[in-house]
């Protein structure tokens, strides 16, 4: 199945919305949040293990509306057509399944994302501090990419 | 409760390489547990030079951090003001000229020769050949000239600005420029045909860290390392930015999938570029200045989101850029090749000997290599038992540290 027709799919599924887009012609879709693991799952049975791969996984600190705001970028392959799947987690306690049992290809991203925003991947046993913040900062508890974060 | 047994870990065996080693040439820590000579596990641990870029680039403005992303990496300073600064067109919606197009992928193909054969001639020192090291580094200095001639700086060029590029070329620079690489073009394919048939070479290469086609889109593993195991992925192919759409040129791809074809590989995109830039010298268009006019570029940034790709040396390099209206970036997130490169390939190693260890890691960058072997002491029954770390890492919940095991 061609990533178009899988992405039509699982939005006939209720599994993503269309969103919007981010420049230049990257199509955005949200999902929630608690169906992550669902939606990846369901992802791999409609494209293959060879049909996508997740480039990188990015945290933003939406201070002002109390959520922090994870967007999955996944490039989907043989095309190279990179798609953002979003969502929004809220900011006093950021937690969502990892994917690191089916998607391997998210370790890191996983880990960067916990250290530096404080989001926390459920099941993921590589998560820790230090993976890149300094000792110093992270023994504070500072999150140093959180917007009240002063370092 | 009550202790049974004791783990003695003899520390004479254990032997941690890095963050600086000479063999290692990034500030990484790569923790390697071996059963007699076979590999059975691999740490990675990060964090020894975390410098804050993003988080600084968000409290500079746009323009300021052009300068900072280019100074992210020593190596390729060029794709990485590149990505950034077609993110902050993207926001803007400014159009550089076809001229400043094709100077742009010109810095950014000569950065990735010199690149390569950087990446070759450190392999070369890994297997011990040290006088192949010297000759190819002897070499890439005809493309650091290159570089300076056409950005004006050997390392750091800060070529790439927002509707253009800094510099524009004249035609004794050209001439210069196509001269330089007829030579290095006839020393790349002399290295090539180096590696291709010294026996030492192959006998340390061939068959080693064998990366399967499947692995390389599980893992996201990206750049030279997934197209030398016949993933065709190349950002310069799929996005087409700049002049990349223009200008002819193949996408490599190998089968074998281990660490003499990524390095045969390297080569061959070497020539593969040497041709793209004698191409641009040749065929330079010239409708306008490259260089725009910094005092009429745009001042203020509308809100927007920008994703841009770029083909660095090492791989797909991406930019995420937010803008809130406000004079300064609300997010730019930065992911590097290396971090999935380096990071999701713990893997490729097990299996393989200590000697292949160094070999594996050039072919990604880094190196390191450490021996351990664990006794059981039964408290109770006094019994000794020699556990291999084969085994162990079989039940590594209980014992090791099981990161980056997956």
């Amino acid at each position: 199945m061609s990533y178009k027709e899988a992405l039509n799919k699982l939005v006939e599924e209720g599994l993503l919305n269309v969103f919007g887009e981010i420049k230049p012609n990257r199509k955005v879709y949200s999902f929630d949040w608690s169906k992550i693991r669902e939606l990846f799952t369901k992802l791999i049975d409609l494209v293959g293990v060879e049909g996508f791969y997740v480039s990188t996984i990015i945290g933003t600190d939406l201070i002002n509306d109390g959520t922090i705001r994870l967007d999955y970028y996944v490039v989907f392959l043989p095309e190279e057509e990179t798609v953002v799947f979003r969502t929004f987690l809220p900011r006093e306690s950021p937690e969502i399944d990892s994917l690191v049992d089916i998607v391997p290809g998210v370790l890191a991203g996983e880990c960067e994302a916990y250290d530096l925003l404080g989001i926390v991947f459920k099941g993921n046993p590589a998560l820790k501090r230090g993976f890149f913040v300094p000792k110093d900062v992270y023994e504070k508890g500072i999150y140093p990419l959180r917007k009240d974060a002063k370092v | 409760m009550a202790v049974t047994k004791v783990v003695e870990i003899p520390y004479t065996l254990e032997i941690p390489v890095g963050p600086q080693h000479p063999a290692l040439h990034e500030p990484l820590l790569l923790k390697v547990y071996a059963d007699g000579e076979e590999v059975v596990k691999v740490e990675v641990y990060t964090g020894y030079n975390h410098r804050g870029i993003e988080k600084l680039a968000e409290k500079n403005s746009f323009y300021r951090n052009i300068f900072i992303v280019g100074r992210v990496c020593g190596i390729c300073n060029n794709v990485h003001a590149n990505c950034y600064v077609r993110a902050l067109e993207q926001i803007l919606g400014i159009e550089p000229n076809n001229r400043a197009k094709y100077l742009r992928v010109l810095a950014m193909e000569l950065e990735r020769i010199h690149s390569h054969m950087l990446i070759n001639a450190v392999m070369a020192e890994m297997i011990g050949f040290e006088s192949l090291f010297m000759n190819i580094m002897l070499d890439r200095e005809r493309i650091m000239k290159a570089k300076e001639i056409l950005t004006g700086n050997r390392v750091v060029g800060d070529y790439m600005m927002v509707g253009g590029v800094r510099r524009d070329i004249n035609d004794e620079k050209r001439d210069k420029l196509i001269k330089i690489l007829d030579k290095t073009e006839e020393r790349i394919k002399y290295y090539k045909n180096v590696f291709m048939e010294d026996d030492t070479i192959l006998k340390r290469l061939v068959d080693v860290g064998i990366l399967t086609k499947t692995d390389v889109v599980k893992y996201a593993i990206i750049g030279p390392p997934a197209r030398a195991s016949g993933v065709k992925i190349d950002a310069r192919a799929s996005d087409k930015y700049d002049a990349y759409g223009e200008i002819p040129f193949n996408v490599i791809t190998r089968k074998e999938g281990d660490v003499w074809a990524r390095m045969i590989l390297r080569w061959d995109e070497a020539l593969e570029s040497i041709n793209m830039c004698k191409y641009i010298l040749e065929k330079l268009p010239s409708d306008g200045n490259p260089v725009p006019d910094e005092k009429r570029l745009p001042r203020r940034f509308p809100p927007c989101e920008a994703f841009t790709r770029v083909e660095a040396p090492r791989g797909e390099l991406t930019y995420y850029v937010m803008s809130d209206g406000k004079p300064m970036p609300y997010r730019v997130k930065i992911r590097t090749p290396s971090v999935n490169n380096i990071l999701n390939t713990a893997h490729v190693y097990l299996g393989h000997t200590i000697a292949d260890i160094p070999v594996i890691l050039a072919s990604w960058d880094p190196c390191i290599s450490c021996m351990e072997r664990v006794t059981v002491l039964d408290l109770i029954t006094g019994e000794r038992k020699r556990i291999h770390l084969k085994e162990l890492a079989r039940r590594r919940e209980k014992w090791v540290n099981p990161r980056y095991s997956i």
